[in-house]
């Protein structure tokens, strides 16, 4: 009987197996159906969501070089050189230069700059043949990038979360469509609305 | 020869019509058939590297190759090219002939069973009487080669991943091969075209897919098994071998175990549908559609149309079960090595066991609908 019990338990096993692999290809075969999402890079690009935090800008004026940015920086990373001016009895800045090699886009030093002299710019495209070359000097930093928008090279796609309600897909709207959900300025109408 | 189309007469005939000799027809008729199963097995895997890359990428909900040709056709065509062109390393301290032999040893054997693929009734480069067995005692050959390319490389993991390749290719050579036996009890004959004559008649209500149940699954797995497909690809494993056996093979010598793998897959393919899904035979029997419009089945134009229908029929059995096979691999998980062999050893040899023993029962008991 122990036996018999034995062999029903594994034929269980088995079909309980051959059941869930099954339901597998059930799931792997719809898959067949549904259209790519792949952006094509070099072509198409995402277009990088409001608060993405990408190389950093600076501006060289704005810097009091109160090296705020190095404290907060988890490993002291922005390197900032000033001189003490004696005739204004100010600090002067000479160069400034963050190595993105290093870096670990957190954006305290942004946070933390009381001049605002630092800011995250979208772009994310910073390979280099050498990795000395990502260490931006002040003039590096000062540049800002080309927008995905504005580039007739590419066709600009939005994220999933910027895509109208319905649409998973960002090819299947042109990338002007508005979003899914309320917009903030729609939100505050609303509630002046219902003020006055 | 007694129906269909006579290839080797037929050319034969047309070279003697030129005014060669009968001997000198038949020499020049020798090496046709092997370039044409060399021509056809690289087609088949070219094409089934590109099936398997375009539906890999559909079922991902990627694009797949794109650029290389339309609809990124050539894309196996331009790996193989570079894999030719890259350097051919022998690591040091290694046995170069050893290192050598290995791919060849695994890649030949599996070139060699496509003998016995039938496309149509005289579609067949030998029609053997041992057919099968001749299949089952080829493809033993290869863990010999995979232990020679894991021992000559002169590398512990390598060895490791040799060792894992043999040992799986030997416990599920065994399941396979009692499957086959008892399709082969069935059909009274080793022959491949023997097997499809039996099946054909009744169309797909006559294959041995509704007489096996059992027998084409446990197939099915341990064929998966063999080529190292996905849910057993062991031997290569990704997180503990890297590449197993092949890990220090480069060039032209990995291209070969590539080849392989993708040859002896779609071999598995063409013999399951040659044992298991009618081979040639179409799911309504042709000489029953040309009996509804009376047409007689000695008809020039129709042999012709059914030869064609035949090797159409093969390939399509055949390539629906190459995809199988790549759903397959992005739905089942890679199981573990001790999960491989007890599911070979615990599961798929008594259970294939018992099929076998069932069969013969059957055939004792149901002489008309087994084979008797």
């Amino acid at each position: 009987m122990k036996f018999l019990k034995q062999v029903t338990d594994y034929t269980k096993g088995a079909v309980q197996a051959a059941q869930y692999i099954g339901q597998g290809l059930a799931v792997t075969f719809d898959h067949m159906q549904r259209r790519p999402v792949t952006v094509q890079y070099p072509y198409e690009k995402l277009i990088p969501s409001e608060r993405y935090r990408g190389r950093i800008h600076f501006e060289f004026d704005k810097c009091i070089a109160c090296e705020v940015c190095v404290r907060v920086c988890p490993i002291n990373l922005p390197v900032v050189d000033w001189e003490f001016n004696k005739e204004t009895k100010k600090k002067q800045l000479k160069h400034y230069s963050i190595d993105f090699g290093v870096c670990i886009f957190c954006a305290n030093c942004i946070e933390y700059c009381p001049t605002n002299c630092l800011s995250a710019t979208e772009e994310y495209e910073l390979s280099a043949y050498d990795r000395h070359e990502l260490n931006y000097d002040n003039v590096a930093m000062g540049r800002i990038p080309y927008k995905v928008t504005n580039d007739p090279m590419v066709q600009p796609l939005r994220e999933f979360a910027y895509l109208p309600k319905g649409v998973d897909n960002p090819h299947e709207v042109p990338h002007t469509a508005p979003r899914a959900g309320k917009r903030p300025e729609e939100i505050l109408e609303e509630m002046e609305k219902a003020k006055g | 020869m007694n129906s269909g189309i006579d290839l080797q007469g037929s050319f034969i005939d047309l070279l003697m019509g030129f005014g060669l000799p009968a001997s000198l027809a038949k020499l020049l008729w020798i090496p046709l058939p092997m370039v044409l199963m060399l021509l056809g097995a690289t087609v088949g895997v070219l094409v089934s590297v590109w099936l398997e890359r375009k539906i890999s990428a559909a079922a991902q909900q990627r694009i797949g190759p794109e650029y290389m040709g339309p609809f990124g056709f050539l894309a196996p065509a331009a790996d193989g090219l570079k894999l030719v062109f890259k350097e051919d390393i022998i690591p040091a301290k290694s046995d170069p002939l050893l290192f050598t032999l290995g791919p060849a040893l695994v890649v030949i054997p599996v070139f060699l069973s496509y003998l016995i693929v039938p496309f149509g009734q005289n579609l067949v480069i030998t029609d053997l009487g041992i057919g099968v067995f001749l299949w089952i005692a080829l493809s033993s050959i290869a863990p010999i080669g995979l232990l020679m390319a894991g021992y000559s490389s002169n590398n512990k993991y390598s060895l490791l991943g040799g060792l894992r390749a043999a040992a799986q290719s030997i416990s599920y050579e065994i399941p396979l091969a009692l499957s086959v036996l008892a399709v082969v009890m069935m059909s009274n004959s080793l022959s491949t075209i023997d097997i499809v004559n039996q099946q054909s008649g009744y169309g797909i209500l006559g294959w041995n897919i509704w007489r096996q149940p059992v027998g084409f699954i446990i197939f099915w797995i341990a064929a998966l098994a063999e080529c190292e497909r996905l849910p057993f690809d062991l031997p290569e494993a990704e997180e503990e071998l890297v590449a197993g056996y092949q890990t220090e093979y480069s060039g032209m010598k990995f291209g070969l175990f590539y080849v392989g793998s993708y040859v002896n897959l779609i071999l598995s393919a063409l013999l399951f549908a040659v044992i298991y899904l009618g081979g040639w035979e179409s799911p309504i029997p042709v000489g029953f559609l040309t009996n509804l419009i009376g047409v007689s089945e000695t008809t020039p134009w129709l042999q012709v149309i059914t030869a064609s229908l035949g090797i159409v029929m093969v390939l399509f059995k055949a390539y629906l079960l190459v995809f199988l096979a790549v759903l397959l691999r992005w739905t089942v998980p890679r199981v573990r090595i001790d999960q491989l062999l007890d599911l070979g050893w615990k599961f798929l040899l008594p259970v294939s066991l018992v099929n076998l023993l069932l069969t013969a029962g059957l055939k004792l008991a149901f002489p008309f609908a087994f084979g008797g």
